[in-house]
């Protein structure tokens, strides 16, 4: 197999891989699906919530989090990873606001978030982070960011992108379906529509957190989405009807 | 001592034991508060009094808090008022050359309901008495009362009476003690708690 | 000569403080912001060594800040207050300590009751009905102990202070010019110009 490469985290492969960092994205491919879409004043972040036991509290199982007042964070690996990253960036940004006064901008957290989990893949004792991001928010400009960062350490700036499972198909959904200048409510739409892609159960399985350009951080309640899904469904249904009869013919 | 201001005293009765505090917070002659406690609940039976400079006085009250609970969880059962004595001791003498600017007391019925009380100097001297024992600004007043107000085996409500006077008539000849106190009788089966009105001036 | 005050009443507490920014017998400056908002509902005032104060107070506010993020809840005044002394209480002992005076002013939104503490340099905190800094406070605290109550209203608060400062300009020999007071109520922190 990979024979001793993958022991130690700093050794290449002969063929230039670091196996630790290529195993860190199987284990966000394993994660839920998450999605961000940004519109024309508004950025939004869709995941998909693992259904909760039955006794367990769903308050607890966080998979959006807040970094400042103005950057929010969505990750698709292991939670328990998360934490540690989220933790570091939310210091981080308290940090710049307290040496220069000024809230991070989206862009510089990303850097800095990357700058981490790529760390991770270069020094020794340590493995790298299980978790790949998508991070929403406003900068001054009032433009929507939206960034993807990735256990390696590299990061890249969208206009719509998912992240864990089933990502591929998420995307591919998204790249047909993005258009320029979406509303809020087309933009909530379009992230719940490709988040139905991958999750079966419905709304309730479902959580949105949106950014306007006030940069307050929004979290849609169930019956929203709810709302939201209903609509797609009955969207759906129109279609259906209206390519039966062309089916027959 | 003398920035802040600031008296206790405790006192063994019959089967009990009694420590009292003012409860006047002042920066040299100025007074800020008139609600600032010097005497912190250990164990069930056993009390801490910490006058002198402020700052340290929390700061301690908060490093004893942790102190206790600490060793309430390693060993399972309360700490015993002369174990308390030592642990304060200890504390206070890791800043030999450095000190904390308290002189705590230490009053308490150990495991046997046997009376305790002591107090150590800034570095943790440990005093232990029979009789009383007296801390902060007002000492040389605490100790005048004190010799002639107290006896042997005061019933709790006898020495109630007996540490009250001596504290208020104490502070009341004293500039930066006052303002209100704080009395607490700890007996076998209850812990008597009452706040005295006094002179405010 | 900076001064510092604070008045509690039934809904609502008000911290002031006046506008100089002074070095040495020079006053540099009229305009001076003296406080920080530590959160929603609680608001720092700080005196003393110029610089110190700045630093400690947005050190404290951007870890207040940092504790709101992580827990998604405020921090009661009580506990920003322990918060504030402990880290004044640590630099105290360490090499170079911060030189300030603070009272920090809040309201507690879960108790619905306000809350004012008194600190001083040394970092001893103490919570109390109206408080005063600097040698305003020889002046003034005599006047808050004989027309403060605890159910005095926002306007006899606001009036209270103003006898305060119109003592201070009758009496000290300095130039007392316009002073700022933060009102913290239920609803948050406001700002009136006195």
């Amino acid at each position: 197999m990979a024979g001793s490469y993958d022991r130690a985290l700093t050794i290449f492969s002969p063929d230039g891989h670091l196996f630790q960092v290529d195993y860190a994205l199987e284990a966000v491919r394993k994660g839920s699906c998450v999605v961000g879409v940004r519109g024309k004043d508004v950025v939004v972040l869709g995941v998909e919530k693992k259904s909760v036991l039955k006794l367990q509290d769903d308050r607890t199982v966080k998979k959006i989090c807040m970094l400042d007042d103005h950057v929010c964070l969505a990750f698709a690996g292991l939670s328990a990873d998360a934490r540690v990253l989220v933790n570091k960036a939310r210091i981080e940004c308290q940090s710049h606001r307290l040496t220069v006064e000024d809230a991070v901008s989206i862009e510089y957290i990303t850097r800095h978030i990357a700058g981490v989990q790529q760390k991770y893949t270069q020094s020794g004792g340590v493995r790298p982070f299980g978790i790949s991001t998508l991070i929403m928010g406003f900068d001054s400009d009032k433009v929507p960011k939206l960034y993807q960062t990735d256990p390696s350490g590299v990061y890249s700036a969208w206009k719509a992108n998912a992240i864990g499972r089933s990502s591929k198909t998420v995307r591919e959904f998204l790249e047909k379906n993005y258009k320029e200048d979406m509303t809020r409510d087309e933009t909530v739409k379009l992230a719940i529509k490709s988040l139905l892609e991958v999750v079966q159960t419905g709304a309730k399985n479902i959580e949105i957190a949106l950014m306007g350009e006030d940069a307050k951080i929004q979290r849609l309640e169930l019956s929203e989405v709810e709302k939201v899904v209903a609509e797609i469904e009955a969207e759906n249904e129109k279609e259906k009807e209206k390519a039966k009869p062309s089916q027959q013919q | 001592m003398e920035y802040n201001g600031g008296a206790v005293v405790a006192m063994v009765g019959k089967n009990c034991v009694a420590i009292a505090c003012d409860k006047r917070l002042g920066v040299q002659a100025m007074t800020i508060s008139t609600e600032f406690k010097k005497i912190f609940q250990a164990t069930p039976k056993t009390y801490l009094g910490l006058p002198g400079l402020a700052t340290d006085v929390q700061t301690l009250a908060e490093k004893f808090r942790f102190k206790i609970n600490m060793y309430k969880l390693k060993e399972e059962r309360e700490i015993e008022p002369r174990t308390l004595a030592h642990l304060v001791s200890s504390t206070l003498y890791e800043r030999r050359f450095g000190p904390w600017f308290t002189e705590p007391v230490v009053a308490g019925l150990d495991k046997n309901n046997n009376p305790f009380i002591c107090n150590t100097d800034t570095i943790g001297c440990i005093n232990f008495a029979k009789d009383f024992v007296v801390s902060g600004t007002s000492t040389n007043q605490l100790y005048g009362m004190c010799e002639s107000l107290w006896e042997p085996d005061l019933e709790p409500e006898d020495l109630f009476e007996t540490i009250s006077q001596a504290l208020m008539n104490a502070v009341d000849r004293d500039c930066l003690a006052g303002w209100g106190a704080e009395v607490v009788v700890i007996t076998p089966d209850k812990i008597i708690t009452r706040t005295l009105k006094s002179r405010m001036d | 000569m900076e001064t510092l005050f604070g008045i509690t009443g039934k809904d609502f507490v008000i911290a002031a403080y006046d506008t100089k920014a002074v070095a040495s017998i020079t006053m540099m400056k009229i305009g001076e912001d003296k406080s920080r908002n530590l959160n929603d509902h609680s608001v720092m005032l700080y005196s003393g060594e110029p610089g110190d104060g700045v630093h400690f107070a947005e050190y404290i506010e951007r870890n207040v800040k940092l504790n709101g993020i992580r827990h998604g809840l405020e921090m009661s005044p009580k506990a920003v207050a322990s918060f504030a002394r402990r880290e004044l209480a640590d630099s105290l002992r360490s090499r170079k300590p911060y030189s300030v005076n603070l009272l920090i002013a809040g309201y507690d939104v879960k108790k619905d009751t306000p809350a004012l503490y008194w600190m001083d340099h040394l970092a001893s905190s103490a919570e109390v009905p109206f408080a005063a800094h600097g040698y305003g406070a020889y002046y003034c605290l005599s006047m808050m102990d004989r027309y403060h109550r605890p159910d005095i209203t926002e306007e006899e608060g606001i009036k209270l202070l103003k006898m305060c400062i119109n003592e201070l300009r009758t009496r000290m020999i300095l130039n007392m010019p316009d002073f700022v007071a933060k009102v913290v109520t239920k609803e948050g922190i406001r700002v009136v110009q006195l």
